[in-house]
């Protein structure tokens, strides 16, 4: 049984290892096309928790029931899971794609935090007011000092 | 009788995909398809309301009898919820014809249907899927409002909402590949042996978090102020007053039903505390009226988290009064942001302007802030006394915020209150200041007439309240009427 049990092991590590990946993605990508895709790969991770919650090693396919004795089946219900979940997912990134595309003809840029500020400015400038706070002028003591020189690719300074 | 309760979900579905074709044909025809739905929706469930038929009541969906098959669980919450999705589908109805009209009305047909489904479905997945249709209804709905702002929002909460599902799927196969169900009442049977442990917190958590963005829960709100400054007025309404509330519900579900470790818990009030905190104060600091207002609903949220971290009968009395008195005010507030959106200094003397809607804000006001004889009062001294009652000191703090978050209220909102009824600024004539549109100050009076008809009746609505909140907080019941006809120990 112990190999059986360590596959079992790599795949839910594989699942969590999908999941972190593509919330770590989300969080630290820079361009929005690469949120979406990394979002791809939690959903991936989801739904693979999902089809593994309810396997079982030593069963067969639920649809084999021609066979003499009958078997013990997998569960078939969360694999009709995945399925409406995959389907939604795709749904909703083909919504999400098509969103990138009207703000890349808006806005003429997918960078994260560019993106971010036109939408401030635009909310702001809609609304009639003055902006307190940007990441052009941002508040504290200014001039900033300057970035080490090491880091500056890293932060994106000379984007 | 009881079987035509699906009608309101499945006819607004069937209207999302027939109202394309129709409108192709005939716009006048078509346009009348929607609201019809909504209103027959309407007349089902107060029919449903009034016939007195004996609540609660499960249906099995599709001939199988639940736990294997999937059923829609109706008791005079989920029923009280399905019947404003409905109403206020009608109300929020985007009247307006142009090009986009069809798909602006499918898209409101398909957020109605789904939303009904999120308040009657008895399922945990079958809910991740309506929590699915909702968002995609959502996302268009915004988009459609066709700015640039709007479609970089709408990308944003997108993202978001989209880590959300995720860790909710992530709940789901953990409470799966522990107990084999997703039926909510064989979940319930189940859980005080199999969930009631470290993993079981886990899955709750990680639901918690993902239902929580459209609940505007703490650290996953971000989207609120952005989507609410660039939608149109009434999918604002619609998201802040209803759609937020029905996320809570499934957390309700959740907790009456399978989770009762202290610890989530306590995780709530935290989360609802720091909500409060951040809430409130981001909108005293606000500059415009519609991220007020929003900043606004995410401490109103808090609040609510806040009560339902209360685990007893009487804190589901709490959440239910906040909820719906909060469902009235915000939805009102944001049809009087329709003309009055702009920057607060703009606001200047707009009383002359618009008398009527000046009355109408100042009366939610007072309500929001907790004014008596107004519902806003009973719904947060319930809160009060609900809290001061409890002995762990996370509660008292939680209390504290609470009262801190008032006199900020009271702060923000009486600023506005000054300006409107203010002088106006010498340079601008009186025909300039902005008012809101005859439509949307129509259905914010209709919202404020609600109100007051709420503060003369306060006694058979608390009652009322009280006997549903009874009736949702009643665990055995759901598992006894949901599994009755299977024997109900499988």
């Amino acid at each position: 049984m112990m190999p059986v049990l360590s596959l079992e092991l790599i795949l839910y590590t594989t699942a969590l290892g999908l999941i972190s990946i593509g919330l770590a993605g989300v969080v630290l990508s820079r361009h929005l096309f690469r949120m979406v895709l990394a979002l791809v790969i939690a959903e991936a991770g989801a739904n693979l928790m999902l089809v593994l919650a309810g396997y079982r090693w030593d069963a067969v396919a639920p649809i084999l029931t021609t066979l003499g004795e009958h078997p013990p089946m997998v569960d078939p219900v969360p694999q009709a899971m995945v399925l409406t979940a995959i389907v939604i997912g795709v749904g909703i990134q083909a919504l999400a794609v098509s969103i990138l595309i009207r703000i890349r003809q808006r806005y003429g840029t997918l960078d994260r935090s560019q993106v971010a500020e036109r939408m401030d400015a635009e909310i702001a400038d809609s609304a009639g007011i003055p902006r307190d706070v940007s990441q052009e002028s941002p508040l504290g003591e200014r001039p900033l000092p300057s970035l080490p020189d090491s880091t500056v690719e890293i932060r994106g300074g000379h984007s | 009788m009881s079987d035509l309760i699906v009608l309101p979900l499945v006819l607004p579905l069937f209207g999302a995909f027939l109202l394309p074709i129709v409108m192709r044909t005939s716009i006048s025809i078509g346009a009348w398809i929607g609201p019809a739905i909504l209103a027959y929706g309407c007349w089902i469930l107060g029919d449903q309301w009034m016939s007195g038929t004996a609540l609660p009541f499960s249906l099995a969906i599709g001939g199988f009898a639940p736990p294997m098959g999937i059923n829609l669980y109706i008791d005079s919450l989920a029923l009280l919820f399905a019947f404003a999705v409905q109403l206020l589908g009608l109300l929020f109805w985007p009247f307006k014809i142009d090009q986009e009209t069809a798909r602006r009305q499918a898209l409101m047909l398909l957020l109605v249907a789904a939303s009904t489904g999120l308040a009657l479905s008895g399922d945990l997945f079958n809910l991740y899927v309506f929590y699915e249709l909702v968002a995609v209804a959502t996302f268009g709905l915004i988009a459609a409002s066709g700015s640039s702002a709007a479609y970089a929002s709408t990308i944003r909460y997108l993202i978001l909402s989209g880590i959300g599902s995720v860790l909710t799927l992530l709940g789901i196969a953990l409470i799966y590949s522990q107990t084999g169900t997703l039926n909510l009442a064989h979940l319930a049977q189940l859980a005080p042996e199999q969930l009631n442990n470290k993993l079981g917190l886990t899955a709750f958590l990680t639901i918690l978090i993902g239902v929580g963005v459209k609940a505007e829960l703490f650290p996953v709100n971000t989207w609120a102020p952005e989507v609410y400054a660039t939608a149109a007025s009434r999918v604002s309404a619609f998201l802040a007053g209803l759609v937020s509330k029905l996320a809570l519900l499934i957390i309700l579900r959740l907790l009456v039903l399978i989770f009762h470790q202290p610890e989530a818990v306590q995780v709530m009030l935290v989360l609802g505390i720091l909500g409060v905190i951040t809430g409130e104060l981001a909108a005293w600091r606000a500059k415009d009226v519609r991220r007020m207002l929003a900043f606004s609903s995410i401490g109103q949220l808090g609040m609510i988290f806040i009560a339902l971290a209360i685990p007893e009968q009487g804190g589901l009395l709490a959440v239910l009064a906040l909820t719906f008195h909060h469902l009235l005010i915000k939805s009102g507030l944001f049809m009087l942001a329709d003309g009055w959106g702009g920057a607060i200094e703009k606001l200047r003397g707009a009383a002359k302007r618009s008398p009527l809607a000046a009355a109408i804000f100042v009366l939610f006001s007072l309500s929001l802030i907790g004014m008596p004889p107004l519902p806003g009062f009973w719904a947060k001294f319930t809160l009060i006394t609900q809290l001061a009652a409890q002995t762990s000191p996370l509660y008292l703090i939680g209390l504290t915020v609470f009262l801190l978050a008032t006199v900020i209220e009271a702060a923000y909102l009486f600023r506005l209150a000054a300006l409107l009824y203010g002088p106006a600024a010498e340079d601008t004539p009186i025909d300039t200041i902005p008012k809101p549109a005859g439509l949307s100050l129509a259905t914010a009076s209709l919202f404020g007439i609600g109100l007051l008809a709420a503060a003369l009746f306060i006694a058979p609505v608390g009652d009322l309240l009280n006997h549903v909140a009874g009736q949702a907080a009643n665990a055995d019941l759901y598992i006894n009427t949901v599994l009755a006809g299977t024997g109900g120990s499988q």
